[in-house]
């Protein structure tokens, strides 16, 4: 997909109070971030949704994780499918139920859409994690999408684990240090 | 198979897809003029934003493409025929292809599909879409519209009886109260709330797909503008984030009704892109 540097630039949150986020990402920064804020994220993220997330806790708890690096990391709320991506919604039991060990495990920001419940907004703030929500905007993602990467689980076909490498993944801190904008 | 059906109806699904319906965008600027909430703003700019480039692109909307739905009108001096039904389903394969939809067609029997145990075909053509509603119109064409139905509007969506008791305002109520809750949950707001009002499941169904074929931004009667406002009033906002813009019009069509207590209601909260629908001409 192809669409020109002025478009991107006339992206109207440029001219508003933006963060700029840098994968990975550190603890120090993490506590800087407060809920309302709104961010870009650049470098790269990972991808995965209901059908896959569950099965990386589980790697986790077995400690077979492998060259998976959660540390510092962004997992976005997604499916990697030839359309692009979008966020799903946030509350699905996999989803939202994964995001406690995920947060143990070392992931700092966890991208998607729709409001998550208390226990999970205190679970975020044990770890130090936050919870982002992005606007389902497919096509921009998609030109601001460098490069995608099969990680784990190519049988889950759309619905696997993916890495993408993003500039500028436009985002609003929705739970961050026990408080939610919602 | 006819070339050039399939050729039209492949163009026009890639169109539904991939641009804001006609007068949209002006709907999203003035909600932007008049939206309070600074979050709120910046996400209805993002959602234009992404409008444009996908328009530029001719590239999906959102990653959910959605289900291919048709409607046919017919005109009076032109005839259907078996073939022209299956170049258009061949004009939806090829078209779901070429946009890109999200491959979702699950594979196997009824229990492997209900159980998606056999998972999903990586064809995005493999998609069926929903069975043909046909109608009859005073121009002497044949017209298709194709909508691309979301998952998350048909999760949040819902279709049941209300008991009148002979006041219009327990129907309004009641349906008020769906769009509050259905708008809420939704993720994906401002809405565009399609409504039918029928005698049974499937015309209240089929009305609210009719609704949003002939709905327009334009022009909202006195129950739809009633609708929008107060579902706006509940304050959820674009994205849930709060504001003035959760829902930016109602489309509704009220067709017969049965001499009961009761009406059949069909209520779709249309996500922020919906209603993705484009018309055109096979004949």
């Amino acid at each position: 997909m192809f669409i020109s540097q002025a478009a991107i630039d006339s992206f109207s949150g440029e001219d508003r109070l933006m963060k700029i986020l840098h994968t990975p990402i550190t603890e120090e920064y993490i506590e800087s971030l407060q809920v309302g804020d709104m961010i870009y994220i650049s470098g790269k993220i990972f991808c995965g949704r209901d059908a896959v997330l569950p099965k990386i806790c589980r790697l986790f708890e077995e400690a077979d994780l492998g060259d998976i690096d959660l540390r510092g990391s962004v997992i976005f709320h997604t499916a990697v499918s030839p359309a692009g991506v979008g966020p799903t919604s946030s509350n699905k039991v996999e989803i939202e139920g994964s995001i406690p060990k995920l947060s143990e495990a070392g992931v700092k920001l966890h991208l998607g859409k729709g409001a998550i419940n208390k226990d999970t907004v205190a679970k975020l703030n044990e770890f130090n994690s936050v919870y982002a929500i992005i606007p389902p905007v497919t096509a921009l993602l998609g030109s601001k999408t460098i490069s995608k990467r099969l990680v784990a689980f190519p049988e889950l076909g759309m619905e696997a684990f993916y890495e993408l490498e993003v500039e500028k993944y436009p985002c609003i801190i929705a739970a961050a240090h026990n408080k939610s904008i919602y | 198979m006819d070339d050039r059906i399939i050729d039209i109806v492949s163009n026009g699904l890639v169109a539904a897809g991939s641009s804001f319906l006609h007068g949209k965008k002006a709907v999203y600027e003035r909600a932007i003029a008049k939206e309070a909430s600074n979050h709120a703003k910046w996400t209805l700019e993002t959602i234009l934003e992404n409008a444009l480039v996908a328009e530029q692109n001719r590239s999906p909307l959102c990653d959910d493409t959605g289900v291919p739905h048709l409607v046919l009108d017919v005109g009076p001096n032109c005839a259907i025929t078996g073939d022209m039904l299956e170049s258009i389903k061949e004009g939806v394969r090829q078209g779901l292809r070429k946009l890109p939809g999200r491959p979702m067609a699950i594979k196997g029997n009824d229990t492997q599909r209900l159980d998606q145990s056999l998972g999903l075909d990586e064809d995005p053509g493999a998609l069926d879409a929903a069975p043909i509603l046909i109608r009859s119109i005073e121009e002497d064409k044949i017209k298709l519209h194709i909508l691309m139905f979301g998952g998350g509007p048909a999760i949040r969506a819902k279709t049941y009886r209300v008991f009148h008791r002979s006041n219009v305002d327990n129907v309004m109520d009641e349906i008020i109260e769906w769009a509050r809750e259905g708008t809420k949950l939704l993720g994906c707001t401002p809405s565009t709330i399609a409504v039918g009002i029928g005698r049974s499941h499937y015309e209240a169904t089929s009305l609210m797909l009719q609704a949003l074929v002939d709905g327009t931004y334009d022009k909202q009667s006195e129950l739809e503008q009633r609708i929008t406002d107060e579902v706006n009033d509940s304050g959820a906002g674009a994205l849930g984030l709060g504001g003035n813009n959760t829902v930016l019009a109602t489309f509704m069509k009220v067709g017969p009704q049965r001499a009961l207590g009761a009406h059949v209601v069909c209520m779709r909260p249309c996500c922020c892109f919906e209603p993705r629908i484009a018309t055109v001409e096979l004949q």
